[in-house]
This record gives C-alpha cells, structure tokens and sequence, in this order.
C-alpha cells in the first residue's frame, strides 16, 4: 500500500478527480486503510462543496447595479459632450 | 561529411564507446553532433532503449520497423544505417529489398506484418490510430511489453528522420533501392474521429513520486508528472532512460536560452500537431516570463508574437524542418549563421524538432492523454497548419488572431463594444460585474474598497476596450483589467501581500486539524452563518491563496481558465488552489468537525 507522503502528493489531482486509473486505485485502497487521510480527503470535499455552495461574496444587486449605472451614465455624458 | 563540423571528442566519451562497440564506427549522424556532446549522449540512450535492449520485441523486429518507416519518410541516410545492421543480423540483401519494396509480401509471418502495418500506420497517419488498433495487436498474441516496444521504435524513426533533415549526415553506406510509396501528407490529415477507448492503451503499473526518481524530479521541476510518462510505466527503465534522455536535450543545453529552447519546441510540436506537448509546453513558457496570451501565441504563429525578429528567424527554420525535412539544405543552415545563429544553437534547433516528432509517435500510439487544455482557439488560429503553403515569405502573411474568441459568447457584444456602442458595453459589464466584484475583494479584502475599485476598473476597460485584440476570452481580459487595478491599490498600502511568488514556491503543507467533520455539516448552520463562515474563512487566506480559491470555488471557474488569469502555469496554480483549500479546510474545521473522534497523520 502506498505511503500518507505519496497519497499526498498525489491528493490535490484527487480532490479534483484527475487521476489516472492506476493512481486511483492505490489512493481509494489508502484511504479505506489510513483513517488520518480518509478524515483529510473527507472533509476536503466537504470544505469545498460547502465554499461552492455557500454564495459567498456575492454583490447585492442592490449594490452593483447603481455602480453600473453611475459608471454607464458618466461614460454618457462624456459621450455627450464630445463635439 | 554534414552540415556541422566535427571536433574531437575523447576515447573515453561513454557514448562514443557504447556506439563503437555497437556498430564497430561512429556513424555520421553522431560525428555531426560532436560540438553538442550531450546530444550524442541522448542519442544513444534512446537508441538503446528503443532497439538495442532485447526484451519483448527481437532486434530484427524493432530494426525492420524502423527500415520501413523511414523508407517511407525518404529517409536516405536511415534506410542504408539499418539496412546495414539488419544484414549484420543475418538478414540476406533480396529480404531487405523485399521489405522495402512491400514487406507484406516479404514472406513475413502473419503477426510481423501486422506489427509493421501498425507501425506504418502510426508513423505515417498517427492521428488514425486508435484502441482498437492495439486490441488487434493483443488478439494476434501481443502483449503490452511488445506493443509499447514497437511504438518507441517507431518514434525513434521519426527522431532520426528529423535529425537527419537538420543535420544533412553523408550517407555511412551504399543507399538502398526505395519503392515505398510516399504518403507523407496523410500524416497531416487532421485527427480522425476516433471511437475506440480512451488512452493510455496498454497496462501502466503505479510509480511513487517518492520513490521513483524521474517521477521526483517532474514534480520538483514543473510541478506535475506528465501522463507521457505514466502511459509508459510498464517498463520504468524505459521511463527513466527515456526521461533523462529528454531531460538533456531540452534542459542540458547552455547554447538557448530557456525561453527560447521552449519556444523552439513549442513551434516544432505545433507544427507537426503535437498537440501534447502545445498544451504542455506553452504552460511551461509561462515560467519564462511570457504571459499566457503571448505563449499561444507562439503556437498559433510565431511570426506574430512580439518575440525579437532574430528568434524568429530560428523559428521559421523549425516550422520547415518540422513540416518540409526533405526540402532542408546547407543554405538553411547558413542563414541561420549568417543571422548570428552558432551552431551550437542550430544543433540544439534540430535535436528539440526531432524530440517532438519522438513524443508525438508515442502519445499517438499509446493514446496518452493531454496533461493540459490545448490553448483556446488552437484549432482555428493555428497559422502554420501543414499542407498551408508557406506563408513565411509573403508580405500579406498578416492574419488577425480573433477571438480565442471562436469559442467566446461574449464576441457579438464586444465588436459592438469596440465600435463604440454604449449599450453593448453595459450589456457585457453587467454579464460579468459579479466576477468582477469577486476578484477585487479577493486581492483588497474589502468590501467597501473593491466596490470603489470596481468603478475604476469598469472605466478602465472602457477605455482599453478597443484594444482587446481576443488573443483570451473577453471575461479573462476584464479579469485582468480589475486585477491590475487592484494591484495599483494595493501598491499603496503599506506590508503588501504578495500575488505574484515564483512557481515551486508552495512548501509542504502539513494538515493540524484531523478530527472527522460531521457527516451532513451544512445542517448545523443557518445558510446565513455558513456564509459568514466561508467568507471570513476566505479572508484569513493570505492573498495569493485567497484569490486562487475564490476563482477557483467562489467563482467556480476552471483550473485553466485561472492558470490564464492569473498568469500562472496550470502546475503553480494547482498546487496554491490545493494549500488555498487546506489552510482553509483547517479554518472551518472547529465549525464542521464532529464532537468527538480524531485521527494522527
């Protein structure tokens, strides 16, 4: 069985599912026999759904729209004020 | 006796002694390649990995594949060389003339003829090869070992066809009758559409990066192992005879610079359609200071990228050795000196052309897929596509590169943009004001800051809008409008945090919370709180993780696409999104983990 260092070096391809077969393989028989790695990878996936998930950062429309508007409307009258 | 004049290399020179004892000379294709010792030593490793070792596949076999093979590049000087060894072996001169005549009526058995039809194929049409071709070969009583075997004679061939167009070697020996039928356009003829299998096509076995040194050394040096490699792990002495053989002839040399030792290859693999090593190569010049747009743009038509006039000329040279090896001549040659080219330089020229052809043949016969994505609008803005007659010399050769774009939603609006239409402008900020909004807090880290940042990077890109050439998507180009204003900002605080370490600087992370998270950890918190969570999380980040998970997971753009944004290689972004996640994982671990249970590692 591979190593906790050698499924590490291999884990940020995991998480991402993009691992050739024959990797996947020793990293899925890893984590069914080290508890330390399967506690990593599960809660990996879990920080990630969750950060997916969790609408962060999203900018109120209430808030972006009257800057589009306040920028759309000076480029206009700038526009406007060119002969 | 070549192009390149020869100069003394000593007795003792292992190389010179392994092909001494091998063919009782020095062939003339080593004797010019003498003032690039390092090339001979790459020479001949990969001439005994290919052909020498006798395992699954017998000399007379691997000999015979590259006799016809090159025959059929018109390869002079490499039908005589091994015509000349296969007579060594005992093969009588009416059997060679017989396989160079139509080796399917050469008395051969029936698996040798398969063999060689599948070599053939491979070597003169590679992109027609499939999984089913090699499940034909296993069906005849091939196995793996014998399969990969025949494809690594095969691109030796294409190495030396390459490396005898570039050096121009006289012949070692009387040249042989040739009636092979040429077909060498269908070489060109653009991928087929495949059905069989995804690759890699035979059996790989799992290498540890710990201990397996080439894999150790991939990893430290660019960050990722290449499948190239993986797809070849049946025979691990091939993958590290082969690697280090490479490994020299594109890293050993002092003669180019790195940046231009890459661009080299990355316009000899675009010309023959080397697609693997386009996607993979154009990712490591990033490392060299060129931004990702100018690094296609190298792939796509060297001629109009903004490198020196001088590295063109070397440029141009690879794309006719590359696509026309038969029309090379001492003329070439001399331009090159003429220009100021040594011929160090030009050899290291010809050796990285032929090493391209090498890996070509092996990723098409072994199905190897792609590390990386293929720089956007490949397909459609590849210049020097073979078969399009040289537009090198002619003065209209000028093609806008549009669109990136050919694939970008966003091209009606912005040409209307570009032509000044108010409308079409807010139509395309309002598409993407909220990315926009993500990657200024993700550099400031404030809200208050980034929505005032944000006014000034919408102003900026109109301003610049008319000269968005669509060398990247137009949503890449406003990502970097509102970084770079960002960064403007953040120039003017004082302890500014750094975005832009070199690659390969991510130490090894040791996770610290390893208590199991609870199995639905979503359920224990309000969305509202869960919120707050990740985002206070988030800002913990030091800022080059920061943005790398907030384009990454918050914007959920992909890997490639934020390589691109943040002008970083795919290996160098994957490896700060990977630490970004875990540091992470450790700050929102009190929140999520379970009571009680804790594992060490």
């Amino acid at each position: 069985m591979i190593t906790c260092d050698e499924f590490l070096a291999e884990f940020g391809d995991y998480l991402e599912n993009r691992v050739p077969s024959e990797i996947r393989q020793e990293l899925e028989l890893h984590i069914s026999q080290c508890r330390a790695c399967h506690v990593l990878y599960d809660s990996a996936l879990k920080t990630i759904r969750i950060v997916t998930d969790s609408g962060s950062f999203d900018l109120p429309q209430e808030v972006s729209e009257p800057i589009v508007d306040q920028v759309m409307a000076r480029l206009r009258r700038e526009r406007a004020q060119k002969p | 006796m070549s192009f390149f004049r020869e100069v003394q290399l000593d007795d003792s020179f292992g190389p010179f002694v392994a092909l001494k004892e091998r063919y009782g000379f020095i062939p003339n294709l080593i004797r010019a390649q003498t003032l690039a010792p390092r090339l001979i030593e790459a020479y001949e490793k990969f001439e005994s990995i290919a052909l020498v070792k006798e395992n699954a596949l017998s000399r007379i076999q691997k000999e015979s594949i590259v006799l016809i093979v090159a025959a059929a590049f018109q390869d002079a000087y490499t039908v005589a060389a091994r015509a000349a060894i296969l007579r060594s072996l005992g093969l009588s001169e009416i059997k060679i003339d017989q396989l160079l005549g139509d080796f399917r009526g050469a008395g051969l058995s029936a698996s040798d003829i398969a063999l060689l039809d599948f070599c053939f194929k491979l070597g003169m049409n590679g992109t027609s090869i499939d999984s089913k071709d090699i499940e034909g070969l296993r069906s005849i009583g091939y196995d793996d070992g014998s399969i990969l075997e025949a494809v690594l004679a095969c691109a030796l061939t294409r190495f030396f066809s390459a490396l005898s167009a570039g050096l121009g070697p006289d012949p070692d020996f009387e040249p042989q009758k040739v009636s092979v039928p040429v077909v060498v356009q269908k070489i060109f003829s653009p991928a087929s559409h495949l059905h069989g299998k995804q690759g890699p096509y035979i059996r790989t076995t799992y290498q540890s990066p710990r201990t397996f040194a080439p894999f150790a050394n991939f990893l430290k040096g660019h960050g990722f192992i290449p499948n190239l490699y993986r797809a070849q792990t049946l025979r691990p002495d091939i993958v590290e005879d082969e690697s280090a053989s490479i490994g020299k002839i594109l890293m050993g040399g002092k003669a180019l610079t790195r940046a231009q030792t890459e661009s080299i290859f990355v316009v000899a693999s675009s010309t023959i359609l080397n697609t693997y090593c386009v996607a993979a190569h154009c990712n490591i010049l990033r490392r060299y200071g060129l931004s990702p747009e100018e690094a296609d743009q190298i792939a796509f038509d060297h001629r109009q990228s903004n490198l020196p006039e001088h590295d063109k000329i070397m440029l141009d040279f690879t794309v006719k050795l590359a696509s026309r090896p038969f029309e090379v001549c001492l003329a070439d040659i001399q331009k090159l000196r003429d220009s100021g080219f040594t011929d160090e330089q030009v050899l290291d020229c010809v050796a990285l052309t032929a090493c391209s052809n090498f890996l070509n043949i092996i990723r098409l016969g072994l199905g190897v897929e792609p590390d990386f994505e293929l720089p956007p609008g490949f397909e459609q803005n590849k210049v020097h596509l073979p078969g399009t007659e040289a537009r090198l010399t002619k003065d209209d050769a000028v093609i806008p590169i549009s669109a990136a774009a050919a694939g970008d939603s966003d091209a009606g609006l912005v040409a209307d943009a570009q032509a000044g239409n108010l409308d079409a402008f807010e139509e395309l900020i309002r598409r993407h004001n909220s990315m926009l909004y993500r990657t200024l807090m993700a550099i400031l880290g404030n809200p208050e800051e980034a929505q005032d940042a944000m006014q000034d990077a919408l102003l900026s890109a109109f301003k610049h809008v008319a000269g968005f050439q669509g060398r990247s998507k137009f949503s890449t180009w406003l990502v970097s409008i509102a970084r770079n204003t960002a960064l403007q900002r953040l120039r003017t605080r004082k302890n500014m945090e750094s975005l832009d370490e070199p690659a390969g600087d991510e130490e090894e992370f040791r996770p610290r919370q390893l208590r199991a998270w609870q199995d639905d950890p979503e359920q224990a918190h309000s969305k509202e709180e869960i919120r707050q969570i990740v985002e206070r999380g988030i800002m913990g980040l030091p800022a080059k993780y920061r943005i790398a998970v907030m384009l990454r997971d918050i914007e959920q753009l992909p890997t490639e696409e934020v390589a691109r944004q943040l002008g970083l290689s795919v290996p160098a972004l994957k490896a700060r999104v990977l630490r970004g996640r875990l540091m992470l994982r450790e700050l929102l671990s009190p929140h999520f983990a379970a009571r009680a249970g804790g594992a060490r590692i």
